[in-house]
């Protein structure tokens, strides 16, 4: 009996939390705006997702102590996809279910092909700000979906714009055997002969690789005047700048945007000094000093370019949100597709972001950036834009 | 000519490499008839090891000097070796199970390592200091790495010692005796068990060393170990499962191929990928045994 009349109040006292918790949850969800991310935490893309995701953790925590948005708090819900394109649409999936009025993603550039799916299913407003991929605005016709990264043939034609002004006439490209490093090899061949630059051989690190030396003699003995790095691997791409140093080689080194991940600075250390890279970052903008000198206080370290793509992101979706008035996310999409010379840290001096004539592409073709590797350091900018 | 020379050391440093690799392989294989296949895992966790023991990776206060690093792998390995042939394949041999078992046991252990690297250290690679730095060295004509020029030192001497036990020992002995026939050196008096858990203690410090060596010059990662596998695996071919002799030149062999066919044959360089499993081909087809043949039984 006493068990009975027990179990009876226990399942009274179950119901009537579980009749109150929506209540509870109401009250929570009024008093922030829930924003997804969707990054990567354990796979290949973890070199460049989690630093971005930092940038978009320390831009909210910034933008809710200066009082939030539309007076709430912005709450981020954070998904990791392992950058696997058939993990990131349940990821997204789940971040709507959840609640989010956006969702930002900053894993490899199929997963966030893949997470549009359900960003156009279910009408959510959906911003990658480092993917750099040309097709992911075009292969699907997704209203919802915007990208702020610089585009790849932006950079490209910039690195090739820097070429051109070096005066170099031939050179050779290095790359490793996997699919993105044959891509990145594919763009640079067609940009240089675009610019009647001579691609003089193309050598291949394979995967596995136990020496680099015979590749990097094969360069040398060509005489060309540089080397354009299209490795994306990293135990492949230290092997190359081994052989390099070993060789004593001298010819300079141009490497795609992908040497803008501070990881490879760890990994080939004292080995990259002088080596150009391309990338959509300087740190003597006025708007990236700022972001920097937050970011130097918050993690006590100085940052490279891809916090700053996340501080960026988070920052244009708040400014989308308040000229929105509202959290209903028709008027967040209208608001972000209407964006008009947004100036962040991201972008050379001087450039801004626009969704002109109805593109959801928004990086200024002047805006990506040449830098050099000082001290072991992401340095200077050497050459901005395509002019 | 400066090109070869400088090929010689770097093909010379990768050939001793792939030699441990084939060396780990034969330590097990000769008395056991299994082929691991776990043992470029056990390489990745050699470098692991090494990397964390001469960083401060593990613990805030490591950064030991390399000997301890050495001395480190050698036993973790050891005592890995040793308890995946007690808890996989003794209980299989105990069983009567045929020998696919064991290989197909030890292709599930090649599996659990390299999940365990990916959860422990994530998928960056990490840099592994080397011992004697980095720069360009010349010792006579010669040009290479300090680092390529350490790995033919500590190889040659790995090669002589597992040599002297094979030849002069009476461990070595009966490693060999029970290669030859395992029922007769059985009634002989000789501990099968411990000779075959000495085996894969022995092959799995052989590969850890092989991973210590080489991550200076390719990183530490959860990655490394399928090719060194696969390069061990056709340096072992080529030099003949039955003499020690044999894995050193199947692996100098192999990395020459691969070297001085990337320099100066004219096929573009991204083909050179075919070396290794030709020459497997190669040598399955036309001399199964290997270039050294095992002594005959006297």
């Amino acid at each position: 009996m006493i068990h009975t009349r027990f179990a009876s109040a226990m399942a009274i006292a179950a119901g009537l939390l579980a009749g109150s918790l929506p209540l509870v949850q109401t009250a929570a969800a009024q008093d922030v705006i829930k924003i997804g991310v969707i990054t990567d935490r354990v796979g290949s893309g973890k070199f460049y997702a989690e630093p971005v995701t930092r940038g978009i953790e320390l831009g909210t925590k910034i933008i809710n102590e200066k009082g939030g948005v539309l007076g709430k708090k912005i709450q981020l819900i954070i998904e990791d996809d392992q950058n696997r394109p058939d993990v990131s649409a349940a990821k997204a999936r789940k971040l709507v279910d959840d609640g989010v009025v956006a969702i930002l993603s900053n894993t490899g550039s199929p997963a966030t092909q893949q997470a549009q799916t359900v960003s156009l299913e279910t009408k959510t407003p959906h911003l990658t700000p480092a993917n750099s991929a040309d097709t992911l605005t075009t292969q699907l016709d997704n209203p919802w979906f915007f990208q702020t990264g610089p585009l790849a043939s932006i950079q490209l034609a910039t690195l090739m714009s820097y070429t051109k002004s070096r005066g170099f006439k031939k050179v050779a490209i290095v790359r490793d055997n996997s699919s993105l490093s044959q891509s990145f090899a594919e763009s640079f061949r067609k940009g240089l002969e675009g610019v009647g630059i001579q691609v003089a051989l193309e050598e291949v690190i394979p995967q596995g690789a136990t020496s680099a030396v015979a590749n990097l003699q094969k360069v040398r003995a060509e005489k060309v005047d540089a080397i354009l790095q299209a490795g994306i691997l990293g135990p492949e791409m230290l092997q190359f700048f081994r052989a390099y140093q070993q060789l004593g080689m001298k010819e300079p080194i141009l490497g795609s945007y992908n040497l803008s991940i501070p990881a490879y600075l760890t990994m080939a250390k004292d080995l990259m000094d002088g080596v150009v890279f391309v990338d959509a970052y300087d740190d003597t903008k006025p708007e990236a000093k700022v972001f920097h000198d937050i970011y130097l206080k918050e993690y006590k370290e100085e940052p490279s370019s891809l916090p700053a793509y996340g501080w960026d992101g988070i920052h244009l979706i708040a400014a989308a949100i308040t000229k929105a008035g509202s959290l209903d996310k028709e008027k967040i999409r209208a608001a972000l597709a209407s964006t008009q010379n947004f100036t962040g840290a991201i972008g050379a001096k001087g450039t801004s972001w626009s969704f002109r004539d109805g593109k959801r592409t928004g990086f200024d073709p002047q805006g990506a950036v040449v830098r050099v590797i000082k001290n072991n350091q992401h340095g200077p900018v050497v050459h901005a834009g395509q002019k | 000519m400066e090109d070869f020379l400088e090929l010689t050391v770097s093909a010379t440093a990768s050939g001793c490499i792939y030699a441990l690799m084939a060396l780990s392989y034969l330590i097990v294989l000769r008395p056991t008839s299994i082929i691991n296949f776990a043992i470029g895992e056990w390489a990745a966790t050699g470098a692991f090891v090494g990397v964390g023991v001469l960083t401060t990776l593990l613990w805030p206060r490591l950064d030991a000097p390399y000997p301890v690093a050495v001395a480190i792998v050698l036993v973790v390995l050891g005592l890995l070796g040793w308890a995946v042939e007690r808890l996989t394949v003794r209980p299989l041999v105990k069983r009567g199970a045929p020998v696919t078992s064991p290989i197909l046991a030890l292709l599930g252990v090649l599996v659990i390592f390299r999940e365990t690297l990916t959860l422990l250290f994530g998928a960056d690679p990490f840099p592994s200091p080397p011992p004697l730095g980095y720069r360009r060295l010349e010792i006579g004509p010669f040009a290479g790495a300090p680092q390529q020029f350490f790995i033919i030192a500590v190889t040659l001497t790995i090669f002589a010692g597992v040599w002297y036990f094979f030849e002069r020992t009476v461990w070595g002995r009966a490693f060999e005796a029970v290669a030859i026939n395992r029922r007769a050196a059985a009634l002989m008096g000789i501990n099968l068990g411990r000779v075959t858990a000495l085996a894969f203690a022995a092959g799995a410090a052989v590969a850890g060393m092989a991973g210590l060596l080489i991550s200076p010059l390719t990183s530490a990662h959860y990655m490394m170990g399928l090719p060194l596998a696969i390069q061990g695996f056709t340096a072992l071919v080529i030099g003949g499962v039955g003499r020690v002799e044999g894995a050193l030149l199947g692996g100098l062999i192999l990395a020459f191929a691969e070297q001085l066919g990337a320099r100066y044959l004219p096929i573009p360089s991204g083909l050179t990928l075919a070396f290794p499993f030709s020459l497997l081909i190669l040598f399955l087809l036309l001399r199964p045994t290997g270039l050294i043949a095992p002594r005959e039984v006297r």
